[in-house]
């Protein structure tokens, strides 16, 4: 029974256990060199970092590599934004020519449809029961001193006919003034079925001194234009001309994608 | 109208003409057509599939004269009349 109290106290490695049994063990327990004086439980309470260096480079490499993964990550991250940002400067100089194909593709916004073909002219068919007035408009700019004006108010025509239509210039000045136009064309939906085979628009016309010339506009309507639910209720489109006076040497640019 | 901040609304583009610009014509050379075509657009109540000849004549007037490119008349969608005046001749014939 002794020994197993003598056991008891040897073994235990806290102080609390061993004070217990310092009476028992003092002098038997001391030849095994466990402390059991108070000097043993004194040396318990220092804090294990101070006791064992080994167990502090083991969390320093573990601190190393976390922050190496840190550093891996931000980089790999910051890889993706930059590419991310490079991505959307290179977008914004694509969208040009990508807004124009769909833009051709679809017709929206009534810019110039691809596949408007020049051929149709010869095999399109007038639809004689759709009847569309067309009215004509002429405007100046208020420093034109031109005399510009229809030749004909209205003209009733089909879609898939071609038509003529005339306008007259006149120069009242003592000087030769060129002239620059531009039309528009009145609904603008309608506009994108407007065809102009030949007219005088967007080129510099020259008129001498008290010179009066007419001016024609060949034209159709696309038979398409029947075909659109939208313009069913369509029945007067209004063409109409403004011209400016161009200065010398001035290169206005043909309107479209060319 | 392309003022108004209507981003949604659509806005009329300008097309260029198919065949470009009639150049001028300052002498005048083709007015007598021009004046056929216009009192027979007044007769007929500006009607113009009962014009269709005098626009085709004038038409023809500027070719002759240098003031158009020279095309076909089925080119210019006069198909219908090219044809009925082949098949008068040929009747003719």
């Amino acid at each position: 029974m002794i020994l197993t109290y003598l056991l008891r106290g040897c073994s235990s490695k806290y102080g609390q256990v061993a004070l217990s049994s310092t009476r028992f063990c003092n002098n038997c327990c001391s030849f095994r060199g466990v402390a059991t004086s108070r000097s043993h439980v004194f040396l318990r309470r220092i804090p294990q970092r101070f006791l064992n260096p080994s167990r502090g480079a083991k969390t320093n490499r573990r601190k190393q590599s976390q922050e190496d993964d840190w550093k891996k990550r931000n980089k790999t991250v910051l890889t993706y934004i930059a590419a991310a940002g490079v991505g959307m400067i290179g977008m914004s100089y694509a969208s040009v020519p990508l807004y124009r194909l769909y833009c051709q593709a679809t017709g929206l916004g009534g810019a110039a449809v691809a596949g408007h073909d020049t051929e149709q002219v010869e095999t399109m068919k007038p639809i004689r029961d759709r009847v569309i007035k067309v009215t004509f408009n002429a405007d100046t700019h208020a420093s034109m001193q031109w005399n510009f004006r229809p030749q004909q108010s209205e003209i009733y025509l089909v879609p898939g006919e071609t038509a003529l239509a005339f306008y007259r210039a006149k120069n009242p000045t003592d000087k030769p003034v060129i002239g620059i136009s531009t039309y528009n064309v009145v609904p603008f939906d309608a506009g994108q079925y407007f065809n102009k085979i030949q007219c005088f628009c967007f080129e510099e016309q020259r008129l001498n001194p008290h010179e009066e010339v007419d001016m024609p506009v060949f034209f159709y309507i696309d038979p398409e234009f029947d075909d659109d639910p939208r313009m069913a209720r369509v029945d007067t489109i209004t063409l109409s001309y403004t011209f400016f006076e161009a200065k010398e040497g001035q290169r206005l640019p043909i309107p479209g994608y060319s | 109208m392309s003022t108004a901040m209507n981003f949604g609304t659509k806005s009329f583009r300008p097309r260029a003409p198919d065949k470009g610009s009639f150049p001028l014509d300052h002498f005048g050379e083709c007015k007598t057509f021009k004046e056929i075509y216009m009192r027979c657009l007044r007769n007929n109540r500006f009607d113009n599939s009962r014009c269709r000849e005098e626009s085709k004549e004038y038409l023809e007037c500027r070719m002759d004269r240098q003031l158009m490119a020279k095309e076909p008349l089925e080119k210019l969608g006069f198909k219908d009349l090219v044809d009925d005046t082949q098949k008068e001749n040929e009747d003719k014939s």
